[in-house]
């Protein structure tokens, strides 16, 4: 990029003379708290599918991903989680609920155009990309194992 | 209107936790406390059985990373479970391979199944409480056993 220009940089010093200043370590305290008691209520399911199902540490893992993305999609739709998002910011997005959160609120958004355009279309706009790059990812992160044990490194 | 939502499907989960018959009867509360099961095998008990796993259970005690260790002998494999200590479950793999080799070592004709896993821990407890019932035949416990060993090759 080209230099800014005169008329740029002098708006630039007075927009930071105007701009409120975020309180960056409030916020970040407030996630971690926040993001901290969604993985307590996540072990907890662990522990229960661990205790009452056959799963192991080992399999576990997967039905709690799909009960806390679930109970986040129920908490979107009944409103609950855009209260939560607004008081913790990162902390309720970064864990996985933030992609159930992510599914349901666009399809609450497109809602009135219609169930196939609307809904359809639009229900994976943000969420599409996590599964885009995890499912790619996975596939590479996959291969190279692959080869490795072929050539015998691993 | 929405409260009554969320009220119903509360309700609606709470009975249906009652849909599941297959809970842990009585030592439900090894998942949390230190049980210190004593070493058993499913087979008869004779001396040199007991002096086996009893030693067995000795020399993995003695590793002061983990606690709360079971012993089980069936027909030809002994499984071993045993809890980490929190601080400790980082290194969960390196401490599984000692385990491994100091058995292997030590015990080279039997055949060990080892794992760390709290899921595998409960299903052992669970077995010795069912063993101590004298109605519980030995083809049974064994076919147990066996379970719990597919269970714990079972990977995601």
């Amino acid at each position: 990029m080209g230099g800014k220009t005169k008329e740029q940089k002098q708006y630039q010093s007075l927009e930071q003379k105007h701009e409120v200043k975020r309180p960056v370590l409030k916020n970040c305290i407030k996630a971690f708290f926040v993001g901290g008691l969604f993985c307590i209520v996540g072990q907890a399911i662990t522990y229960f599918y661990i205790y009452f199902f056959n799963f192991t540490e080992q399999t576990a893992g997967n039905p709690t991903v799909a009960t806390m993305v679930f109970i986040s999609m129920l908490l979107t739709g009944f409103g609950v989680y855009d209260h939560i998002g607004q008081f913790a910011g990162a902390g309720s997005a970064v864990p996985v609920t933030g992609f159930g959160n992510a599914v349901i609120s666009a399809a609450i958004e497109h809602r009135t155009e219609g169930f196939v355009l609307g809904v359809g279309g639009n229900m994976f706009k943000l969420a599409g990309s996590v599964i885009l790059f995890g499912v790619f990812s996975a596939f590479v992160v996959a291969l190279i194992k692959v080869l490795l044990i072929k050539w015998g490194v691993i | 209107m929405r409260k009554i939502l969320i009220t119903y499907f509360l309700v609606i989960v709470t009975l249906l936790c009652a849909c599941n018959d297959d809970e842990p009867k009585g030592n439900g509360i090894a998942l949390l406390k230190t049980t210190n099961p004593a070493p058993l095998s499913l087979e008869k008990n004779t001396k040199k059985e007991l002096d086996l796993i009893g030693a067995i259970e000795q020399d993995v005690e003695s590793f002061k990373e983990l606690y709360d260790v079971s012993v089980l002998k069936g027909k030809e494999d002994i499984l071993v479970a045993y809890k980490v200590r929190h601080m400790q479950r980082f290194h969960m793999k390196k401490i599984e391979k000692k385990i491994k080799k100091l058995l292997k070592e030590k015990y080279p004709e039997e055949n060990f199944i080892v794992s760390s896993d709290y899921k595998i821990f409960l299903e052992a407890v669970e077995l010795e409480e069912n063993l101590k019932d004298p109605n519980y035949s030995t083809e049974k416990a064994e076919k147990r056993l066996q379970e719990i060993i597919k269970l714990k090759k079972e990977l995601t």
